[in-house]
């Protein structure tokens, strides 16, 4: 039977796993439903098609599933995989025309809110007050600092660290150190790439990718480079996969001039 | 009438002065002291090992003594311990320490810290700061007594913001602020870092110095951060020439954060308890018995 507090309202229709906790204080909407192990402390409110996988762990005062400002009643899904921790304060809005999709071993520290339709990867840390605007997309492995922002629709790419007060505006490269307003590429995220484990050679094609694609300043990507990296085929099967996303990224900023006149 | 004074969790072993106020829907967890004149808001949440002192005031949806956002937290009974006359705006979060930094969380007395601000693991608040809005606190500071941040700034790891000193809002804090400075950033690119850009008049004056050391300070002030080059050898000049007082208390951090690593003094505790820890921690002989009665 999960442990469910005296003071907390669980619908009856919602699906509850047997090892539950929920503390005092939650509400668990009619169409939720909790995997195993998870443990919700008190003052939690879950609404909409929400889905917590196992050993979800939701902190005190966090809303999961809310529709998002002016949106009506909250009806949209949310999905969130295993073993996800999110914190005090936390805001997690449901997606109104697709499900908010978020993978695993995340972290989502204090007051951090993520848009409706937003879709998340695996182990990502996302500091205290950061935002991710609706239907923004942020690969596996990302790390996020204070105030970090990304704008509606925006991407940040894999094993990328976004620095404190930084704002994304458009696709943002994986593998990188991304700091200031607007964006801008400062280098390659070394650090985060050795802990998790890239050799060195593989870093050290990067960081020579790297150095020919940016030029340190801003986030501008010198065309003939890409164009000449791409045409190698021998490179580095993480090399190609930045220029795929830079490529896919000129693609998609070209589409949206397009739609905007 | 419905009986409302059911609507709060209040774990029977908790220890609770008599005339402290616990509001509607609020969590008390059981390892929680909570002391006289103490009143707790509606929907706040107390759980860990934490002790608050007399007259405080924590606002709507505070989470206070949660487990640290660090990942090497390993679950142990670390501590939270906040003084007496602090005032918590609304959803302020407070956490406990953890076991490799020193295992303690301190917020001092007659501090202020509004909506939504976060106090990470193993920080020190001393007395009287003021924090603002949303100022976020990461793990191991030191704020130092009569400090004052703005809204919306950030500070990193292992910062350290000196007595009497301001922090302009929203400002991205990677080193330590001097003592009696006014630090900001005009721009919020990485190119321009925060600096200091001149004396903080207003906390010179809550400082209330004798008029020989409010002069001395001045001058130091000016001679160190008028233009900040050559920092190091006009250390050295003023600690030559006898600066005596807050002068030489302010030369003396200023060299320390020099010589830590990335300007934060407080960088040798990575990984170790810090001095404040070892004094004040459970382990240095502070009986928690013996501790409610001393509130």
């Amino acid at each position: 039977m999960p442990e469910i507090s005296a003071h907390a309202i669980v619908e009856p229709t919602a699906e509850v796993a047997d090892d539950v906790t929920i503390g005092p204080f939650c509400y668990v909407g009619p169409r939720v439903s909790i995997g195993p192990g998870c443990r919700i402390a008190n003052n939690v409110t879950l609404l909409g098609r929400t889905s917590l996988g196992q050993r979800t762990e939701v902190f005190p005062m966090s809303v999961i599933g809310a529709a998002p400002p002016g949106a009506g009643e909250a009806d949209g899904q949310c999905l969130l995989g295993e073993a996800n921790a999110v914190r005090e304060h936390v805001t997690i809005y449901a997606g109104a025309e697709g499900p908010t999709r978020i993978g695993n071993h995340n972290l989502f520290m204090i007051a951090s809110q993520i848009g409706p339709g937003a879709q998340i990867g695996d182990h990502g840390i996302f500091d205290n007050c950061t935002k991710i605007g609706a239907a923004a997309a942020i690969e596996d492995y990302v790390r996020m600092s204070g105030f970090a922002a990304v704008d509606d629709g925006a991407r940040v790419g894999a094993y990328s660290f976004v620095a404190a007060y930084a704002g994304v505006q458009n696709d943002a490269p994986p593998y990188a150190m991304l700091q200031g307003f607007p964006v801008r590429v400062r280098g390659l995220n070394t650090r985060n790439l050795k802990a998790c484990g890239f050799g060195e050679q593989d870093i050290h094609a990067l960081k020579a990718a790297f150095r020919e694609l940016f030029n340190g300043r801003g986030a501008e990507v010198k065309r003939d480079a890409l164009d000449r990296i791409a045409r190698d085929a021998g490179a580095n099967p993480y090399v190609r996969r930045l220029t795929d996303a830079l490529r896919a990224a000129a693609e998609r900023a070209t589409a949206g001039d397009g739609q905007d006149d | 009438m419905t009986d409302l004074s059911v609507l709060r969790e209040i774990d029977p072993a908790a220890r609770i002065a008599p005339d402290a106020t616990v509001g509607l829907y609020s969590v008390i967890g059981p390892d929680v002291i909570i002391g006289p004149g103490t009143a707790v808001g509606r929907r706040v949440t107390i759980v860990g090992h934490t002790h608050l002192g007399s007259g405080n005031v924590i606002g709507e949806g505070c989470v206070l003594g949660a487990a640290p956002q660090d990942l090497k937290y390993a679950g142990g009974p670390t501590m939270l311990r906040i003084g007496h006359r602090n005032r918590f705006g609304r959803e302020v979060t407070a956490h406990i320490g953890t076991e490799s930094g020193g295992a303690l969380t301190r917020i001092g007395d007659d501090n202020v810290l509004m909506d939504g601000c976060h106090v990470a693991h193993d920080c020190f608040v001393d007395d009287r700061a003021y924090l603002g809005r949303s100022v976020l606190l990461a793990g191991h500071i030191r704020v130092q007594t009569g400090a004052r941040i703005e809204d919306l700034s950030g500070l990193h790891h292992f910062v350290t913001v000196g007595r009497f000193s301001l922090v302009g809002p929203h400002t991205p804090v990677r080193r330590d602020v001097p003592p009696f400075t006014d630090f900001r950033s005009f721009d919020h690119d990485w190119e321009s870092p925060p600096s200091v850009c001149g004396v903080h008049e207003a906390g010179i004056a809550a400082a209330r110095l004798p008029r020989e050391q409010e002069k001395e300070l001045r001058f130091a002030l000016k001679e160190l951060f008028d233009d900040e080059s050559a920092l190091q050898t006009k250390i050295e000049q003023l600690v030559n020439m006898g600066v005596e007082g807050e002068a030489a208390r302010l030369c003396e951090f200023c060299l320390r954060s020099l010589q830590g690593l990335y300007g934060r003094c407080r960088e040798v505790y990575r990984g170790k308890a810090p001095p404040e820890a070892r004094r004040l921690s459970p382990e240095a002989g502070i009986d928690t018995k013996e501790h409610y009665d001393e509130l």
